[in-house]
């Protein structure tokens, strides 16, 4: 329990110093460390595909692709980060903690619930066989972003022409 | 004649309306023709409606008792049958008088369609059905009074629909509160005592009908569209079409669906608005400057002897009232025709320019002279047997006062014709219009139609008394009784009708003074009632529009916008744009930078309102 | 075919980038409209099958090998896909015209068709998470569609979408969750039946919060409405149209009430809280609208106001509530979309959407005009075009069951919604025209046609109320009590 407690609590952290950081390049390595934690919370969580998946593709694969680009695009020069972060944030992350403490206790031992059936199969099986509607939705989210990025970052000097 | 004959008066109007409104503009007496020929068509079906008597339709149309429903019977025919009359008139009259409208094509359009929504809401026997054609009627009158060109006929128009809109909500909401209390839909099945629930439908449905016809409070876009439409319209819809719907209802109201004792609290309340309207409505009247504004306020101020004489609940009171109905439609359409007579020869209403036209314009002068002295209740015109009888019913009542409200009424209401004849035909002819001649007979026709239409309902006074008036009230009063309305008729000798000559003479003198006082100039002839100590802020006030509760509501509700977006909207957007973003800097600069000032403001509503939603349901859960 | 409603677009979808290298406007006008229509027909074509049999469950088979795709269509299902193939056949009919000046049709369709995708499979799928993914399709597309201009205001407004948007999403996934961990199962029969076993009042009480929060922002009921004004009015006319007519109903209304009537069943309590905020809705938008400068920010907020009619419809629980909150919401995607479709056409004819530079356009624009006063009619509910018959049912609805306030609510914020269409009306198309617009042109072609098809069926479905009535509304609204029947009273 207070493993988890602990991961749950890095996890938070690291996920808030991501956005807080100013310099881009703690910020992206922040996030790959918050990665790291809800990949551990997975396998405890008897999810091991999903840890595994976590691991090396958020916090592996990404934070190399970002770290490049940002290597790539970086100009000379430390970024002044926020002092007034600095104190705040820990304050406000403890409040939290308190009070969700307080509010989550009470409600979790309301929550009653079934018996868990016995597992399908494995990952592979489960998401061919149970889950395929959510593949095509996947690759409907997938077709979304590509074609955002290709709407939104298309070239200016296109327009003139047409 | 089979049921489906009943389709005919909505089908066709309804047909012509769309055939009237597809020929080009370009082409000029073919439409008039057919316009005419139609409403020729439409008073031959009204006359063959009304030889049946009684004729059934019923075919299912959206379920839950709400049927395609109509029925004819002894009162619909009648108002069928005026209806279409009027039609015919107001086709004929328009002929020449809106020939060169720019918007013609729309005119008839909406004339005729206006005609077909009208007859079905006469014969209309499920409410929904009526409360279809009754709202769509809202929408050709908007239509009609934008078609004054003015400037401000838009604003009028939209008023005129408001106005209706608030009176047929109301109606709406009485009719499902009927629903509720009685579980059925069709109208010839509802007579219930008017107590509690039943008591606030019959006030809902009240004034829904009494708003159509244009009873105070509800009359103030009558006046405004007097300038603002086109005098035919007037003539149209506020003179004619809208007072023998509304009164008609009324009468169904009253006498059908809901069982209204004498003397009843609701029937006083009745009586109450029938007698301020009279008074009210006759006092603004007579002070006017222009005719067609003079004439909109009588239209205003006899609908009160109409509602009156329905809310005594005695039958001669009754009779009175629907008899009344028919006069006033008759004479009102008459005098309103000639103020357009006029207007069509000379281009202006204004009483100032207009005198002694009655050399020039004989024939609209007679119709006119006819009109007026029959809308003052003079022997032995048709006005004068309806307000006797509306006299009676009101005395019967055993409140004298009400009585003499109306006669207060008749006092002013002959008052202020005297002083619209004075000035318009006969005194000194003015020189401020050009000379002229008469109008075009199919101008003068009408007028003179109606005219003699009510010489004859007053002289003949049995034959619509017996014909459309006592087969209405037949078995309502009390079962088998045979009904004669007619012994008061045109009897001189007796007191009430004493009183009312009394009033007439009265008038003439009030007449006399004022014309002398004033330097023998007819139109300022109401001067010294108008200049009255305290009537004369009053009057300051209403010309202001300051009884308008319409304008009143608009203020209102200007006020609540502006008042909500002062002081809850901006506070607010004040709180989340600066108090929270200066909360949000001293303590959590963190949020602030990585959110901007009006994206916190949105998810502090979201979150808030998550918390609030599972507060409540948690609430109600317990 | 059912699932040819998802894999149609999203098939057309995938070739459009392509294709629109090589031809930039042709072939994709053709084959976006070609593919909606061809969902339309479609649609059509369901129409008999499910009158008769009432359901129609379909499997898809993967090379002979059994896989779980299972599309169950019942009469509400096909009343929105049919509701989603009509209006979005017509945005994208007035798109031909619309988005030539803003380029890369090929994408805009694309991404138009995937959103039109996340639709339809979120209004086919039995599953909660299928739900929540697909609401995600959609959602995403939707944030490219209103940056799609790609100017300071675009991109801000979209981007203020994404994180209010996500904030919902979050919590809808919560209460997904939350409902998946108590009962192991995440179809709606099976969880139905769980939640039945459990008895957890509390819990599924905060659940259905998380349900009404999230998918309330969605739907922008008032106090999680506040993106809608910005996010709308920034996006081109055709996708505002989108949002407004479809977006907020499916991923909104559909969604909350779907999951509500199927899995949680619609008890008094939630009746209550959904009404009130429904009448909420209904009249602080209203009058917010009656303030605003803006054609298209009025809108937006005359959107918010008529979804609390439809919430308020649905909300009551009885079929007649059910069936007029359903045909309101048919009735309000139709004629919102016109009417967004006529600010486009508004703009495009004079390059401004301030009520208070415009005026007089009546004259020179008679179709624009024309349409848009329908569309105004339709929506403020004034006889007999189609607004008034669904808001009059509404109404006698909430008078028959007695909720004699509601009823004089909904009447009271229909006549200020009568107000302020009639000042856009007045103000833009009206009075006296001004020097400027003395040599404006009437919209392009497949603009006016876009207009001109959806006033004819605000007019035609309110002429033929009846026959519509029984094809399409009653068939969804008894889909929709019969699970009230099913889910019965348990819990909350």
């Amino acid at each position: 329990m207070v493993i988890q407690i602990l991961l749950l609590c890095g996890l938070i952290i690291f996920s808030g110093l991501a956005i807080l950081f100013k310099d881009l390049l703690k910020a992206a390595l922040s996030l790959a460390v918050a990665s790291l934690f809800l990949g551990i919370i997975f396998f405890r969580l008897n999810a091991p595909y999903a840890g595994v998946f976590e691991i090396s593709v958020v916090a592996g694969l990404i934070t190399v692709l970002f770290i490049l680009t940002i290597a790539l695009t970086k100009k000379e020069g430390e970024v002044e980060e926020a002092k007034l972060a600095k104190v705040v944030f820990p304050l406000f992350f403890i409040l939290f903690l308190i009070i969700d403490g307080l509010v989550m206790k009470s409600l979790l031992q309301k929550v009653p619930s079934l018996p868990s059936g016995p597992e399908a199969g494995t990952f592979g099986e489960v998401l061919w066989k149970q889950r395929t509607f959510d593949l095509v939705a996947q690759i409907g989210v997938i077709f979304a972003g590509v074609l955002a990025v290709l709407a939104l970052f298309r070239k200016k000097e296109d327009d003139k022409d047409e | 004649m089979t049921a489906t004959t009943l389709l005919w008066p909505i089908v066709f109007p309804a047909a012509a309306a769309i055939i009237l409104f597809l020929i080009p503009s370009r082409i000029k007496v073919v439409r008039e023709v057919l316009a005419v020929l139609s409403s020729l068509v439409v008073l031959y079906l009204g006359f063959s409606l009304f030889s049946q008597k009684n004729l059934s339709l019923v075919t299912d149309w959206l379920g839950m008792g709400i049927n395609f429903d109509l029925r004819l019977y002894h009162f619909s025919s009648f108002i069928l049958l005026a209806l279409s009359g009027f039609l015919f008139l107001i086709c004929l009259y328009s002929a020449v008088k809106m020939k060169d409208h720019p918007r013609v094509r729309e005119y008839y359009g909406y004339v005729f369609l206006a005609a077909a929504f009208s007859n079905g809401a006469v014969l209309a026997n499920n409410f929904i059905l009526l409360v279809f054609f009754w709202e769509a009627l809202l929408i050709t009158t908007y239509a009609l009074i934008t078609l004054g060109l003015k400037p401000t006929s838009h604003r009028t128009a939209v008023k005129s629909l408001i106005i209706g809109g608030f009176c047929d909500f109301s109606m709406i909401l009485g009719i499902g509160l009927l629903w509720a209390s009685t579980g059925t839909l069709t109208m010839d099945k509802i007579h219930v005592e008017p107590h509690g629930l039943a008591a606030a439908a019959f006030i809902l449905m009240m004034i829904g009908a009494i708003g159509k016809a244009g009873a105070m409070p509800f009359h103030t876009w009558i006046p405004d569209a007097a300038l603002d439409a086109p005098v035919s319209f007037m003539a149209f819809m506020p003179a004619s079409f809208e007072k023998l719907l509304g009164i008609y209802l009324l009468a169904r109201i009253t006498l059908d669906f809901f069982e209204l004792k004498v003397g009843s609290t609701l029937a006083i309340i009745l009586m109450i608005i029938g007698a301020a309207t009279i008074v009210l409505a006759v006092f603004m009247a007579l002070i006017q400057k222009d005719f067609k504004k003079l004439l909109s306020f009588h239209a205003v101020s006899q609908v009160g002897y109409m509602i009156l004489g329905i809310g005594t609940a005695i039958p001669i009171g009754i009779a009175g009232g629907i008899f009344h109905m028919i006069n006033h439609a008759m004479y009102k359409c008459g005098l309103f025709l000639s103020a357009g007579s006029v207007e069509h020869r000379t281009g202006t209403t204004e009483l100032k320019k207009l005198g002694g036209l009655s050399r020039e314009m004989p024939w609209t002068a007679l119709g006119f002279t006819v009109c007026a002295l029959a809308i003052s209740g003079v022997w032995p015109l048709n006005g004068f047997v309806s307000k006797e009888m509306v006299f009676h019913g009101a005395l019967e009542t055993g409140y004298p006062i009400f009585a003499i409200a109306a006669w207060v009424g008749a006092i002013f209401t002959f008052a202020s014709f005297l002083k619209a004849g004075h000035s318009v035909f006969f005194g000194a002819r003015s020189t401020d219009v050009p000379k002229t001649k008469e109008s075009e007979a199919p101008i003068v026709l009408p007028i003179l139609i109606l005219a003699a239409l009510c010489i004859t309902f007053g002289v003949y006074n049995k034959l619509p008394l017996q014909t459309f008036i006592q087969p209405i009230l037949e078995g309502h009063v009390e079962a088998g009784e045979h009904l004669d309305f007619t012994a008061h008729a045109l009897s001189l000798f007796n007191p009430v009708a004493a009183v009312s000559i009394l009033c007439l003479i009265i008038a003439l003198g009030i007449h006399l003074y004022g014309w002398n006082r004033s330097g023998k100039k007819a139109y300022l002839a109401s001067e010294p009632i108008h200049q009255l100590p305290g009537l004369r802020k009053l009057y300051d006030l209403s010309e202001a529009r300051f009884f308008d509760l319409y304008e009143q509501g608009v203020k209102l509700l200007q006020w609540l916008s502006k008042v909500l977006f002062r002081f809850i909207d901006r506070p607010i957007d004040y709180l989340y744009e600066k108090v929270v973003t200066a909360v949000g800097r001293t303590f959590t600069g963190i949020l602030q930078k990585a959110h901007n000032g009006q994206y916190a403001n949105y998810l502090a509503w979201t979150i808030g309102g998550l918390v609030v939603v599972i507060w409540i349901i948690l609430q109600l859960l317990k | 075919m059912v699932f040819s409603f998802i894999v149609i677009p999203l098939l057309v979808a995938a070739f459009l980038p392509i294709i629109g290298k090589f031809s930039k406007k042709l072939v994709p006008d053709v084959l976006t409209n070609a593919a909606l229509a061809f969902l339309l027909f479609n649609s059509i074509l369901l129409v008999k099958p499910i009158f008769n049999q009432g359901t129609i469950v379909q499997n898809v088979n993967w090379f002979g090998e059994k896989v779980n795709l299972q599309v169950a269509l019942d009469g509400f299902n096909l009343f929105m896909l049919f509701t989603i193939s009509l209006v979005s056949l017509c945005i994208s009919l007035f798109s031909i015209d619309y988005l030539e000046h803003y380029g890369h049709k090929a994408n805009f369709y694309a991404l138009l068709l995937v959103m039109i995708a996340g639709m339809n499979g979120l209004v086919l799928v039995p599953d909660l998470f299928s739900i929540y993914l697909f609401l995600e399709v959609a959602a995403v597309a939707s944030y490219a569609l209103v940056a799609f201009g790609l100017g300071y205001d675009e991109l801000e407004a979209s981007f203020k979408y994404l994180m209010l948007s996500v904030v919902a999403s979050a919590f809808a996934l919560l209460g997904i969750t939350i409902l998946f961990g108590m009962t192991g199962s995440l179809s709606f029969q099976a969880v139905a039946q769980g939640l039945q076993d459990l008895n957890a009042r509390y819990v599924v009480g905060v659940c259905v919060a998380f349900f009404i929060m999230g998918f309330g922002l969605k739907a922008a009921l008032v106090p999680f409405h506040a993106w809608l004004p910005d996010a709308h009015p920034s996006a081109p006319a055709p996708i505002s149209a989108m949002l407004s007519g479809l977006l907020i109903k499916v991923s909104g209304v559909y969604a909350l009430f779907r999951i509500i009537y199927s899995v949680i069943g619609m008890t008094p309590v939630l009746s209550q809280v959904l009404m009130a905020l429904g009448t909420i809705s209904m009249v602080v938008a209203a009058l917010l609208a009656l303030g605003q400068k803006d054609v298209k920010r009025m809108l937006a907020y005359s959107s918010i106001s008529q979804v609390g009619y439809i919430v308020l419809g649905l909300a009551l629980g009885t079929p007649l509530g059910i069936a007029g909150g359903l045909f309101h919401l048919f009735n309000h995607a139709v004629a919102k979309g016109l009417l967004f479709l006529n600010s486009g056409s508004i703009q495009h004819i004079t390059g401004t959407r301030n009520l208070d530079e415009l005026g007089g356009l009546g004259k020179r624009v008679p179709i624009t005009a024309g349409t848009n006063l329908v569309g105004a009619l339709s929506i403020a509910g004034v006889p007999p075009l189609a607004g008034f018959w669904s808001k009059l049912i509404i109404v006698i609805a909430l008078i028959q069951a007695k909720q004699f306030g509601y009823a004089l609510v909904a009447i009271l914020a229909s006549i200020l919604t009568l107000w302020y269409y009639l000042l856009i009306q007045r103000k833009a198309f009206f009075g006296k025209i001004s020097e400027k617009w003395l040599h404006i042109k009437e919209a392009p072609f497949w603009m006016s046609a876009a207009n001109v098809i959806l006033a004819l069926i605000c007019i035609f479905v309110g002429i033929f109320f009846t026959p519509v009535f029984k094809t399409w509304i009653s068939p969804a609204a008894e889909a929709l009590a019969k699970g009230i029947q099913q889910v019965l009273m348990w819990g909350i």
